[in-house]
């Protein structure tokens, strides 16, 4: 690493750890009378790598754009390192976008693709061609300052995109989905690069995606958005083990849902076993609730002392490669699914078949039970 | 020549069509298609034969216009020594060159504005811009030369570039328009992101974008307005006369070769254009030359 490329951290670690990077205060936005973001109340720390995730239509990219300045908060605001820049224009704010169509300038070459913003500041010739040699080389794009940007990859137009962002050393980078129109190989080896440029620059990132592997391996924190509000809003182990709300449960990963009537610390299936859950001090006595559980949490074997067991029926066994799903039958037209790992000590001959018998463990810690 | 004529070449390719569809009825027997042959020479005759002529008379040595005597340039000479056609000629040149920078500014500017107004009066603003493309330009001549006159103008090529302007602006719209429709608006956003204003991320981002587009629509300007005689016509003054009316007027008296030899350099030029303003897009990397006419 050229030392160049590292000092963006300089310019952005000034500013006071204790004052958010980026606060949204109570923002809305509506688009001809409904909201696309409702009352949005979001702190995001400076260096922080924070993710807004949810589906299309949540209101994440609006939410994106009201912080680079494309789009007006009907209400509240948005307020970078301290100022309110809730009036400003895009080319007014310190922040930088990665967009998702990449949008990178056609006419102009890779290097001058980068340049464009250090030159509408008025950044002297060979500081820019330092500053643009530096980022090519952080985003590995060695070789290719020359090339016009319809002459490369998606990955390689990906990096320039990024590189055309990072140069200005903004003091939050907004990136919208930029990952999405890359295969998933690409999209791994991408996400474990986009982390560590984020670590080696110190820059904010804001990083916008529907894809929950994404923000979970990236993210120090995330904020799941439905319906324009954000639902749960924590570290990914936070949103992904204790999911706060069906939604949060049933988006992060695949979860059981599985219907009953809460009674004496457990949930009653119809026709089916009472799942002890424990006390659940929130949950009134027989009232209907939602009992949910990731399908990596049930155990089909190897129980803990203590721990509630049932018993249900195989119905289907799906082989994936590292993983198995089994679909069990609790009782009539209630199945939950569990995932059992093909380590090296399962053997093949030990799977269940269909129309077997099998008992299942859980911790009633990792059950969420969610009254209606 | 109507506004349609730069564009004869694609028509023809549709007269060998029938050739497949005989071949594969009669399998393994490949008689040759020769009605479909035979309508496409005639065709080709019928379209080319007159401007031949005019070609081929136009080096003749002597003044018939009948039989061809001997290869001579003296009808060229004889016109790059009249006073008259070759204030004609600057005439028409000059009155091209502002109908086509007037209507390319104002033309990219209105199909910036239809496309990026997406209310009402972006809609009506379209639809009115179509108009003088299906009004009949004998229409356009006419009430134009009734606005000048009502308005107590005097008519000079001043009058000739107004209606010259007015009438090339919808050809300029509809090439940029479905441009400008394609263009990503988050490159533009782009710009305005690393620090541009609405006016530098059009200057340096939207117009290189459209800049193919443009060109070409330019050079079809210049070869719509240089040969346009009806609505020149209508709105010229006496002295000068742009070409084609020019030489309008000079074969009531009798047909001078001289005629020939202009029409012959126009039609050199008028080549020469139409094939830049094809091979313009080509030259930027973008796919075919067809988007003279829809503008894809």
């Amino acid at each position: 690493m050229t030392p160049t490329a590292a000092t963006p951290a300089a310019e952005t670690a000034s500013a006071d750890p204790t004052v958010p990077a980026v606060r949204l205060d109570h923002v809305s936005k509506e688009f001809n009378g409904s909201h696309a973001v409702r009352d949005l109340d979001l702190d995001i720390a400076p260096g922080e790598f924070f993710s807004l995730l949810g589906p299309s239509g949540c209101g994440k990219t609006t939410t994106l754009r009201m912080i680079g300045g494309f789009a007006d908060p009907t209400e509240g605001a948005v307020l970078l390192s301290g100022e309110d820049v809730t009036a400003l224009p895009p080319n007014k704010r310190n922040v930088n976008t990665v967009f998702q169509s990449y949008a990178l300038f056609d006419h102009l070459s890779v290097a001058d693709n980068i340049g464009f913003g250090l030159k509408r500041k008025g950044v002297p010739k060979p500081e820019i061609r330092e500053r643009v040699g530096a980022m090519i080389d952080l985003v590995q794009l060695g070789g290719m300052a020359e090339r016009k940007p319809r002459t490369l990859s998606g990955g390689q137009r990906q990096r320039v995109a990024l590189a055309r962002a990072l140069v200005n050393r903004p003091a939050v980078l907004l990136l919208d989905e930029p990952l999405a129109a890359l295969d998933l190989k690409l999209r791994r080896q991408m996400q474990v690069e986009l982390k560590q440029i984020q670590r080696e620059v110190g820059i904010t990132f804001v990083f916008v995606t529907h894809d929950q592997d994404e923000a979970l391996t990236m993210s120090d924190r995330v904020a799941v958005m439905n319906g324009g509000r954000v639902e749960q809003c924590g570290t990914p182990e936070d949103v992904y083990e204790r999911p706060e709300s069906r939604f949060v449960a049933a988006f992060m990963g695949t979860s059981n849902l599985v219907s009953g009537v809460y009674r004496d610390g457990a949930v009653l299936i119809e026709g089916g076993p009472a799942l002890p859950v424990g006390r659940r001090p929130g949950i009134g006595e027989g009232s209907a609730v939602d009992l949910s559980i990731r399908p990596e949490k049930i155990w089909l074997s190897d129980f803990e002392p203590g721990m509630p067991v049932v018993n249900g029926v195989i119905r289907e066994t799906v082989y994936s490669g590292p993983t198995t799903t089994y679909l069990i039958e609790l009782a009539p037209g209630i199945t939950v699914a569990a995932l059992e790992q093909n380590t090296a000590r399962a053997r093949m001959e030990d799977r269940w078949e269909g129309g077997e018998t099998v008992e299942l463990g859980y911790d009633p810690d990792h059950c969420l039970v969610l009254s209606h | 020549m109507n506004p349609t004529a730069p564009a004869p070449a694609p028509t023809p390719v549709t007269a060998p069509a029938p050739a497949p569809l005989r071949r594969r009825r009669r399998r393994g027997q490949r008689r040759k298609p020769v009605f479909a042959i035979a309508v496409t020479v005639v065709f080709f005759v019928l379209l080319y034969l007159p401007i031949a002529m005019v070609v081929l008379f136009s080096f003749n040595s002597q003044k018939s216009l009948t039989v061809f005597k001997g290869f001579s340039l003296r009808w060229y000479e004889a016109f790059f020594h009249d006073s008259v056609l070759l204030g004609s000629l600057g005439m028409s040149l000059e009155v091209s060159l502002v109908a086509m920078a007037g209507s390319v500014v104002l033309g990219v500017a209105l199909a910036l504005g239809l496309v990026r107004n997406k209310g009402r009066l972006g809609a009506y603003a379209g639809l009115i811009m179509m108009v003088p493309l299906i009004t009949p330009e004998i229409v356009t001549g006419v009430a134009s030369l009734l606005l000048f006159k009502g308005l107590g103008i005097t008519l000079d090529s001043g009058t000739v570039m107004i209606a010259e302007v007015t009438f090339s602006i919808s050809y300029v719209t509809v090439i940029l328009r479905s441009r400008v429709a394609a263009l990503n608006p988050e490159v533009e956003e782009a710009a305005m992101d690393l620090g541009a204003t609405r006016w530098q991320a059009l200057r340096l981002v939207t117009l290189p974008a459209l800049l193919p587009a443009i060109l070409a629509s330019a050079v079809l300007i210049f070869a719509l307005v240089f040969d346009d005689f009806v609505l020149a016509y209508f709105t010229t003054g006496v002295d000068p006369q742009p070409l084609a009316v020019r030489i309008y007027s000079a074969i009531r008296f009798g047909v001078e070769p001289t005629i020939n030899a202009v029409g012959t350099l126009m039609l050199a030029g008028s080549i020469t254009l139409i094939g830049l303003a094809l091979a313009i897009p080509r030259l930027f990397g973008r796919r075919g030359g067809l988007d003279l006419i829809s503008g894809e």
